[in-house]
């Protein structure tokens, strides 16, 4: 079971996205697409706590990418999930607060030598 | 405690057969779970009382598990397919029963060409069944 509070969180950020910075419908429907990937990854654990993660998330979405994800569609979650963070540590400085502003900007750079079976 | 109290089947928009699959494995409460699936909470409260899986806690609220409703969805799409085969020799589909029937005291009008109409009674309600048939033979009248 994922953890609640993560995916009140993504709503919220869905909801702010679209009040404040009156992203699209179409736009919000694949951000949250997007933010599953970072659920799943999550799993039960805190979001506030994934830079304590076993696996990083490059690396799980990697391993959802040889099902049949392209380079551009992986870069573009990653991009997502990153504004996401970087969102919950603005939004929630507290919660947040052990999570590296380094860390989250880390998470958008594809690791070199890592290739995604189309 | 789950709970079932009418397992008859739901028709689900094909907006719903697209989305559920794409729920998460969590619980989710019904305003959520209608949000992302983009129909009204009241529709999703009547699946719930035909059948949809779903639990409650202490304090009476409902949850309801996003993989648990996805197959939930995928069933009712299943139950409402109505298993196909061809019409055999003497039977037709009869509009009132809505079910194939065998055609009795069937008869062969000619329309134009090859083509032909049998036309008999509907064994069941007794109603006029029409079966289009090509090339019609004796085939076509064994059982009328």
């Amino acid at each position: 079971m994922l953890d609640r509070q993560n995916y009140l969180k993504v709503k919220l950020f869905l909801k702010f996205s679209r009040d404040v910075h009156g992203l699209s419908s179409l736009q919000i429907s694949n951000d949250f697409e997007h933010l599953k990937a970072l659920l799943l990854w999550a799993g039960s654990q805190p979001l506030s706590s994934a830079h304590a993660f076993n696996t990083n998330l490059p690396d799980s979405l990697f391993q959802i990418g040889e099902k049949g994800l392209d380079q551009a569609e992986l870069q573009s979650i990653l991009n997502t999930n990153q504004r996401f963070l970087l969102w919950g540590k603005a939004m929630f400085p507290v919660e947040f607060q052990n999570i590296r502003l380094s860390w989250i900007m880390k998470i958008s750079a594809i690791s070199e030598g890592k290739e995604v079976i189309i | 405690m789950s709970e079932n109290q009418n397992t008859s089947n739901c028709r689900i928009s094909r907006n719903v057969l697209i989305k559920a699959p794409g729920l998460l494995p969590m619980l989710y409460t019904p305003r959520e779970i209608a949000e992302d699936l983009d129909v009204p909470e009241t529709t999703l409260r009547d699946w719930l009382n035909h059948g949809a899986p779903h639990s409650r806690d202490k304090s009476n609220h409902i949850w309801i598990d996003g993989k648990q409703f996805a197959a939930w969805v995928d069933n009712q799409r299943n139950a409402r397919k109505k298993p196909a085969h061809p019409l055999q020799a003497g039977e037709g589909f009869c509009m009132r029963c809505n079910a194939i029937v065998t055609i009795l005291n069937g008869e062969i009008h000619p329309v134009k060409g090859r083509l032909s109409h049998l036309k008999g009674k509907c064994p069941i309600c007794g109603g006029i069944v029409n079966r289009g048939i090509w090339n019609a033979g004796s085939a076509e009248l064994s059982q009328g």
